[in-house]
């Protein structure tokens, strides 16, 4: 089975939070990038490894390069249970 | 680097140790050097640059000056000292303030510091008639409003005079994404910055009212700087490692090889620019 959208909701905001950004008002449409979250390139690339190393894959390294947090989300779903990552 | 060593409102006593070990690191004017034959000290190469922008600036007595990203306040006062101009430096840091402040009190008002933005930084239109941007604008992120802001309070026929590290071609995502760590690393030494290409600010200074007098790249010739900053955080090892910590040292040490790195593959580099404020028609 894919990711839950939470756990991968979860996942961001784990990031944000260690990465000092703001939470606040943070939703499926919120930009990562400028006018948004304000990402740069450094914390795009910190956040696909996150995502790499707690879902087992991200979007990024596949080149695909999602401007919000639903298309992060969306990707995940659209990925079949062969994501889903060994169990410990 | 001059607000490398911005540390907020951290008290001053702490800011006055952290920036000594930076003192220790980069040499007393805490920016690169360029190196004529390579063989120079640091302190003459430091010098040497501080005197290319010097010269760009075309500096003589009586000018005021906008000292964009003043740190602690030496290059003003060096200036106002050296040159009979009167600077206002302006930093986001009120411990940098503060520091500059003391540091010019025997200057007799020559030298003054506020704590205000480069990218929107209040004075009124045409107030100097140069503007000097000293290793500060790579790490104010909006490059635009940076310039539009120094070209604004610069009067007609004023100088705008700025150096830095300089981005010297395209770094793809999946490139950032692989090399993560050092990008990381170099975060982590100096801060939140971002590079752009020299040809960029030229761009925005001609957008922004000024006509662009040279472009210098200096990449080769600050390149043995990272090799003397090397051998400093050798020399000076235990009194960085107490005001920094062993982390902070190791990661400077290795921002050195990074940095360095990064000149001889062509991702960075360094580059002056001068460019003067069309006078109004």
């Amino acid at each position: 089975m894919a990711h839950t959208s939470g756990h991968v909701e979860g996942t961001i905001r784990k990031f944000l939070r260690r990465a000092k950004k703001s939470e606040d008002g943070v939703s499926a449409q919120t930009r990562l990038y400028a006018g948004g979250i304000g990402l740069t390139s450094l914390d795009t690339a910190e956040l696909a490894a996150v995502l790499e190393d707690e879902l087992g894959t991200d979007p990024f390294s596949h080149g695909f390069m999602p401007e919000t947090i639903g298309e992060i989300v969306d990707f995940y779903d659209k990925l079949g249970p062969e994501a889903e990552p060994a169990s410990p | 680097m001059n607000d490398t060593v911005q540390l907020g409102h951290e008290p001053a006593e702490h800011y006055d140790r952290v920036t000594g070990a930076w003192r220790l690191l980069l040499g007393e004017e805490l920016h690169y050097g360029v190196f004529e034959s390579g063989d120079e000290p640091l302190q003459v190469a430091t010098a040497a640059l501080t005197g290319q922008m010097v010269a760009a600036a075309e500096l003589r007595p009586g000018l005021d000056v906008l000292d964009v990203g003043c740190g602690t306040g030496a290059p003003a006062c060096a200036l106002a000292s050296a040159h009979g101009v009167h600077v206002v430096g302006i930093t986001t840091s009120q411990v940098g303030v503060d520091a500059a402040r003391l540091r010019a009190a025997g200057l007799a008002g020559r030298a003054s510091f506020e704590l205000r933005d480069g990218t929107d930084n209040g004075f009124a239109d045409a107030t100097f008639d140069r503007v000097w941007v000293l290793e500060s604008s790579h790490l104010m992120p909006d490059r635009v409003a940076l310039l539009c802001e120094c070209a604004r309070v610069l009067r007609p026929g004023g100088r705008l005079v700025l150096c830095d590290i300089t981005r010297q071609r395209e770094i793809p995502f999946q490139e950032v994404l692989r090399r993560r760590l050092e990008f990381a690393t170099l975060r982590d030494a100096f801060g939140e910055a971002r590079m752009e290409p020299l040809g960029y600010y030229a761009e925005l200074a001609q957008r922004s009212g000024l006509d662009v007098q040279e472009l210098r790249d200096l990449t080769q010739r600050t390149l043995p700087t990272f090799d003397r900053w090397r051998a400093n955080a050798a020399e000076h090892d235990a009194e960085v490692r107490v005001a920094l910590g062993a982390d902070g040292l190791d990661a400077f040490v290795r921002s050195c090889d990074i940095l360095e790195g990064f000149w001889r593959d062509g991702t960075l580099g360094y580059g002056l620019i001068s460019a003067v404020k069309r006078d109004v028609v």
